[in-house]
């Protein structure tokens, strides 16, 4: 078998990239990930907005591991593994809901919110050396960046924001679009796929396939009418290196499908009223490009204008993934905005949409293909290596994630690719006199 | 179904019968005419897998389409282009237990289950669940007003997708 030091080859020098196709398929180097990436990384849990006020419980599976997300009788944000500490039954097996007391049923022992066993039945029969304080709920490193809470089971992992490096910026971008916060739409799309996990990091960022894969999606728009993007002329987009494996891909607005007057008034209602609040060039970047950011090593949060997408995937063999979509949305924005953008989005993400379905199936079809891979052994991911700048259609950003990658699995260092991002946009204009006459008459 | 068309004399034989045939079509992918078993204000929903109960207009559900949206679907659906089914998936509806639930002057409400399997490439997979109709009665026969498959699966593993109308 090769050896991991040899499965990304990053050719600066002839501008040609590429990976071995048994990084998608060997069952060691699956099981090389666990070890070096998800034992290591920061990985997504949830948004504080799943469980907003206190007691309020939500569980999921993270990084293989069953987890309780909560939030305390303080308010505070807890992350606890869902593992009685006695002989390791689940203590919570419904899937969301309100409570201060985590019972294991097996044997009685319970738990606080905060993780602390608080009731051993017939605890009497333990010796002086049981200490209860040793025995809470396994409380893995967790913090919260934007609203956006995170673990990690490495002990040498740095501060979330650090890891986050050039990242946070685009998880500001969707953080500050509204002016009352940002929450997690009802209902979850809980779906696998049989394909290696690092495939659909590839295809989150994807901006080559769009034409070919959604070619149906983007008929389906033209067929009932697409009104065109608030801001024209936005050149090509670009890829961009976020740093520690994390990588944006940057386009223009789409157009947007079936919107009535009522949607077109509320969505230049919400732009101007973002403009007052952060300026045109921040809500420019924010309204009106669309961004594909993933973040290293398995989430990506999608914004395409009609709504964003928050997504995670984590691999259960070298070919089955489980993914998890969830819709976040702006609390500020009208009753109809908010169907408007539900609509959308689940129409093109959902895995009943008439997008996602044709994405999953390319992956399972490459899955298929690498049954050749002795015959093919190599993927190439070179578009746009040898350009200044590359495009939204070029693979920037993937190689960004596959340098980290390499370099968690082998220890290699990943040198980063093209310009850093570019926040000029955050750069406020000099101060000028208001001229009322120029605003757009919008009442509040 | 021709003769006296009324909610009041709408028997369970009748409703099966309009199901069997709804069932056939989509196994048959006769998808156009499958649309016009549909009124003009008709909306086709699959409720998000952990929100059943909750409004699909409201929460981030698999599928909430109106009729131009339907439309959308089948025309695609029919285009191999559509990469998820093409070639196209086999397909074989079993429905059963199939109730009137309540019936007004103009409109029926009907219950029944489903199991849909899905083959394509030798992997098959199941859904499972319940069936919510309103059918209403129009010139030329019953038509549905809103169709909504509730499914039972919390989780789409190992489905991956509903490439098929459910």
């Amino acid at each position: 078998m090769t050896t991991p030091g040899t499965l990304v080859v990053d050719d600066r020098e002839k501008g040609l990239f590429r990976v071995h196709r048994s990084a998608f398929t060997s069952e060691e180097i699956f099981k090389r990930e666990q070890e070096e990436i998800f034992g290591k990384s920061w990985l997504y849990v949830g948004h504080e907005s799943e469980i907003p006020n206190p007691n309020d419980f939500q569980t999921r599976r993270v990084g293989g591991r069953t987890v309780i997300y909560t939030r305390d009788k303080q308010g505070q944000v807890q992350v606890m593994l869902n593992s009685c500490r006695h002989r390791g039954a689940e203590v919570c097996r419904e899937r969301r809901g309100n409570r201060k007391i985590f019972t294991c049923f097996y044997h009685g022992w319970a738990y606080n919110n905060e993780g602390r066993l608080v009731s051993v039945p017939d605890g009497d029969r333990y010796s002086e050396a049981f200490d209860r304080g040793e025995h809470g709920l396994f409380k893995p490193r967790a913090e919260t960046y934007r609203g956006f809470t995170y673990l990690t089971f490495g002990a040498d992992a740095p501060a979330l924001e650090t890891y986050l490096a050039d990242a946070k910026h685009l998880i500001d971008l969707v953080a500050d679009q509204s002016s009352t916060g940002m929450y997690i739409v009802h209902g979850t799309h809980n779906y696998s796929m049989r394909a290696n996990w690092k495939l659909l990091m590839e295809n989150s960022c994807d901006g080559y396939h769009g034409f070919t894969v959604h070619q149906t999606y983007f008929e389906m728009m033209l067929n009932l009418g697409v009104t065109p993007g608030l801001v024209a002329d936005q050149g090509r987009g670009a890829g961009w290196d976020l740093g520690n494996g994390h990588a944006v891909v940057e386009s223009p607005e789409l157009g947007m499908p079936l919107m009535s007057e009522e949607i077109l008034a509320a969505t230049v209602l919400r732009r101007s009223q973002l403009v007052k609040r952060l300026g045109e060039a921040r809500t420019k970047r924010m309204l009106n490009t669309t961004r594909n950011l993933i973040m290293f090593p398995n989430m990506a949060i999608i914004d395409l204008n009609f709504g964003i997408q928050v997504r995670t995937m984590f691999p259960l063999a070298p070919d089955r993934t489980e993914i998890t979509g969830w819709q976040l949305m702006p609390n500020d924005v009208s009753e109809a905005l908010k169907r408007y953008r539900i609509d959308n989005a689940l129409t093109f993400w959902g895995p009943a949409g008439l997008a996602t379905p044709d994405d999953v199936e390319g992956l399972e079809q490459c899955q298929r293909g690498f049954s050749s891979m002795r015959e093919i052994e190599w993927s190439d991911i070179s578009r746009g290596m040898s350009s200044q700048q590359p495009t939204a259609v070029d693979e920037l950003q993937m190689r960004c994630f596959w340098r980290q990658w390499n370099a968690s699995m082998t220890g290699a260092s990943a040198i980063p690719e093209g310009s850093p991002y570019d926040t000029s946009y955050l750069k406020r204009p000099a101060a000028k006199p208001v001229l009322e006459t120029s605003s757009s008459g919008m009442t509040q | 179904m021709t003769g006296v068309l009324s909610a009041a004399t709408l028997t369970r034989p009748d409703v099966e019968d309009f199901l069997f045939h709804e069932a056939a079509l989509l196994d048959e992918w006769r998808l156009e005419e499958w649309l016009d078993l549909f009124t003009i204000d008709c909306v086709y929903e699959v409720p998000a897998p952990d929100r059943p109960d909750d409004d699909p207009a409201e929460t981030f559900a698999l599928i909430h389409d109106r009729r131009p949206m339907l439309e959308q679907r089948v025309i695609r659906l029919k285009k191999p282009t559509a990469h998820a089914e093409f070639p196209h998936s086999r397909t074989r509806r079993l429905i059963t237990n199939v109730r009137i639930i309540s019936a007004d002057s103009d409109q029926v409400r009907v219950g029944a289950n489903f199991a849909v399997f899905r083959v394509r490439n030798g992997i098959e997979v199941t859904y499972v669940g319940r069936y919510e109709y309103d059918l209403t009665c129009e010139a030329d026969g019953w038509k549905i007003r809103r169709r909504k498959a509730i499914l039972d699966q919390d989780v789409l593993d190992p489905h991956g997708k509903i490439s098929i109308i459910l």
